[in-house]
């Protein structure tokens, strides 16, 4: 069988197994099991195995683990009504100042915890209420919700950059440098648009009547919520930055400070314990469980020659290295219409970063690329998580298409941000060349 | 009850008994990366055992994770096509696909087994400056591939009871809590 059909036929496989819905996890192994015992005979399964014991070895993937567990507490602590609350005393006069605000909060959560639910859940619940009592605009309270829940995959630490630099061979910790002036820049540019969009249609998020905007002693008090947070991005990020941490050993730092931040909010009891220890087992499960199959996957994909013929296939495209690029993004935007991220990233990255690579790009810069994409994918239909998340927390009042509605200018706001990093690559290159 | 129900109910219970034990490694893990980092930098110290030992704990953590996923369907998949479909239709599809969750456990059960088979009969030891056994993590390998293997069977009887091709006289498998998303 030629190479050309017989990789087809790889994928074609992969794709029809996975809309009927067979977990991914077994999918990648039965399939690659299969292609594996066809092209290189049973022997081949002897790396798989082998494979799967360095992942239980690898120490980098311990950090998953911790940074979920950090995410899954401080999710229940009460650290994201008090800073609603502070917010809500220093934006609330603004016009659409309580949505900047939230947005702001997402990315304060973003920099504490490496998963992106944690502050979609808490802002939806404590944020959304508030500002639909005070006249603020559905949509634009939703989508202020949609897009800042977004940037915890962004800014570090970020799970997902864990497993990109897993699969990729790159350094965690330059990555995690390399998400934060994207992060910033992400954050101005929403802040940007929801203020500018509410300095002209001031009934879509109106200023707060001067009775409700606190006093300056109050004001000043109400600082304080921001101190433990500070405390923690810090702790963590701080350490990794200034070379004092490994990430493992960071996430690590992050548990014990979201436990002190949950004991100061009287929140740390068994019953908390339990219901994260739970969540973060069946989410790191899933997980490792997927890259145990991606080994059998990986060594059947070049086993059977499949890279170089990809590779030379993409490298042939007219419109030259940019629209490579560009074609990548697109594949990886309509991927995440379906598949989850770790699975975008096991199928596509082993076949695109060679050629990023081969290009003359940067693969750090197209991580951030990827990342900011899945972060489009988060809050797009059909498979957006950040969607079904909100819709399982917000009134009945609100419908599904109030949330699809919500999140056209706000995915536009991220594409544009694409475009800035990508004709300006420094953005995501600087702190990393001068960190490491 | 009939035989398959009991194995498959009596297979569900131990594999959720399991995942809710082995779900607390996440604790120790934790407290023993802690402690490392507590060690090193304020005592100057570092201990030879913290890192190695939470390394191997979590090669338990995650091989532990994949049976218990599978009882309460926490692995990842597609849902847009397979969601919609009526119950019996979807029974019919996954048993159909359950082919190749055999495929791959029963290969990873095979090859495992002789890893573990080579590791334990020498009582291998990891050879670092702590130098603990580790035969017995490997030995981890092929137990947890059966118990996925196991609980896919288990699944297997309750789709096809579900077809109203086995005798059905109670429920199996627990409401599925689905998965735990956002990564």
């Amino acid at each position: 069988m030629s190479l050309e059909l017989l990789t087809l036929l790889f994928f074609g496989a992969l794709l029809f197994f996975l809309l009927l819905g067979l977990p991914l996890v077994f999918v990648l192994g039965g399939v690659s099991v299969i292609f594996l015992y066809f092209t290189w005979g049973p022997g081949a399964f002897f790396i798989v195995a082998s494979q799967m014991w360095s992942t239980m070895g690898s120490f980098t993937l311990l950090a998953i683990p911790l940074f979920v567990f950090m995410a899954m507490i401080l999710e229940r602590t009460g650290v994201a009504s008090s800073l609603y609350r502070m917010m809500h005393l220093w934006w609330g006069g603004v016009r659409g100042g309580l949505a900047i605000g939230t947005v702001g909060i997402c990315a304060l959560f973003g920099a504490m915890c490496g998963i992106s639910g944690a502050a979609v859940v808490t802002m939806g619940t404590i944020a959304l209420p508030s500002m639909l009592e005070r006249g603020y605009d559905k949509r634009m309270a939703l989508g202020c919700i949609n897009a800042g829940g977004g940037f915890g995959i962004l800014i570090p630490p970020s799970v997902i950059m864990i497993l990109y630099a897993l699969i990729t061979g790159d350094s965690v910790g330059k990555l995690f440098a390399a998400g934060i002036l994207p992060g910033l820049l992400l954050l101005v540019l929403i802040s940007g648009y929801i203020a500018i969009r509410c300095w002209l249609q001031p009934e879509l998020g109106p200023a707060l009547p001067p009775a409700e905007r606190g006093t300056w002693r109050e004001r000043l008090l109400a600082l304080r919520a921001v101190l433990l947070p500070m405390l923690i991005v810090v702790m963590v990020l701080g350490s990794i930055i200034g070379g004092i941490a490994t990430p493992t050993e960071a996430a690590a730092l992050g548990v014990a400070g979201a436990l002190v931040s949950a004991a100061v909010h009287r929140r740390l009891d068994w019953a908390l314990i339990r219901e994260a220890s739970r969540r973060t087992f069946r989410l790191t499960g899933m997980i490792v469980w997927i890259l145990f199959a991606a080994h059998a996957f990986s060594s059947a994909y070049q086993g059977m020659g499949a890279q170089d013929l990809i590779r030379e296939l993409v490298l042939d495209l007219p419109g030259g290295p940019w629209a490579t690029v560009i074609l990548f993004q697109l594949v990886i935007f309509l991927m995440a219409m379906v598949l989850d991220p770790l699975g975008i990233m096991l199928i596509t990255l082993p076949v695109f970063v060679p050629v990023i690579v081969a290009l003359g790009f940067d693969p750090i810069w197209f991580g951030i690329l990827f990342i900011i994409n899945m972060e489009i994918g988060y809050m797009t239909p059909p498979f957006g998580f950040n969607l079904f998340y909100l819709k399982g927390i917000v009134p009945p009042s609100i419908s599904m298409t109030d949330i699809y509605r919500s999140v056209i200018p706000y995915a536009l706001v991220m594409i544009l941000a694409m475009a800035i990093i990508m004709v300006f690559p420094r953005i995501a290159t600087y702190l990393p060349g001068l960190l490491f | 009850m009939n035989v398959l129900c009991r194995f498959a109910r009596g297979i569900t219970r131990l594999n959720d008994r399991i995942g809710a034990v082995a779900a607390y490694l996440v604790l120790p893990i934790f407290a023993l990366l802690l402690l490392e980092v507590g060690l090193r930098y304020w005592l100057g110290r570092p201990a030879v055992w913290t890192g190695e030992l939470a390394q191997m704990l979590f090669g338990a953590y995650a091989l532990l994770s994949g049976a218990y996923l599978l009882v309460h369907s926490g692995h990842a998949n597609v849902d847009i096509l397979h969601g919609a479909l009526p119950p019996r239709a979807r029974a019919a599809v996954d048993v159909a696909t359950s082919v190749l969750l055999f495929v791959f456990i029963g290969a990873l059960l095979y090859f495992g087994s002789s890893i573990a088979w080579q590791s334990t009969a020498r009582l291998e030891t990891s050879m670092s400056a702590w130098n603990p056994p580790i035969w017995p993590l490997k030995l981890l390998i092929p137990i947890a591939a059966l118990l996925v293997l196991l609980q896919g069977l288990a699944k297997l009887i309750a789709d096809l009871q579900a077809l109203g091709l086995l005798p059905a006289d109670e429920e199996v498998l627990p409401e599925a809590e689905g998965q735990e998303k956002g990564l």
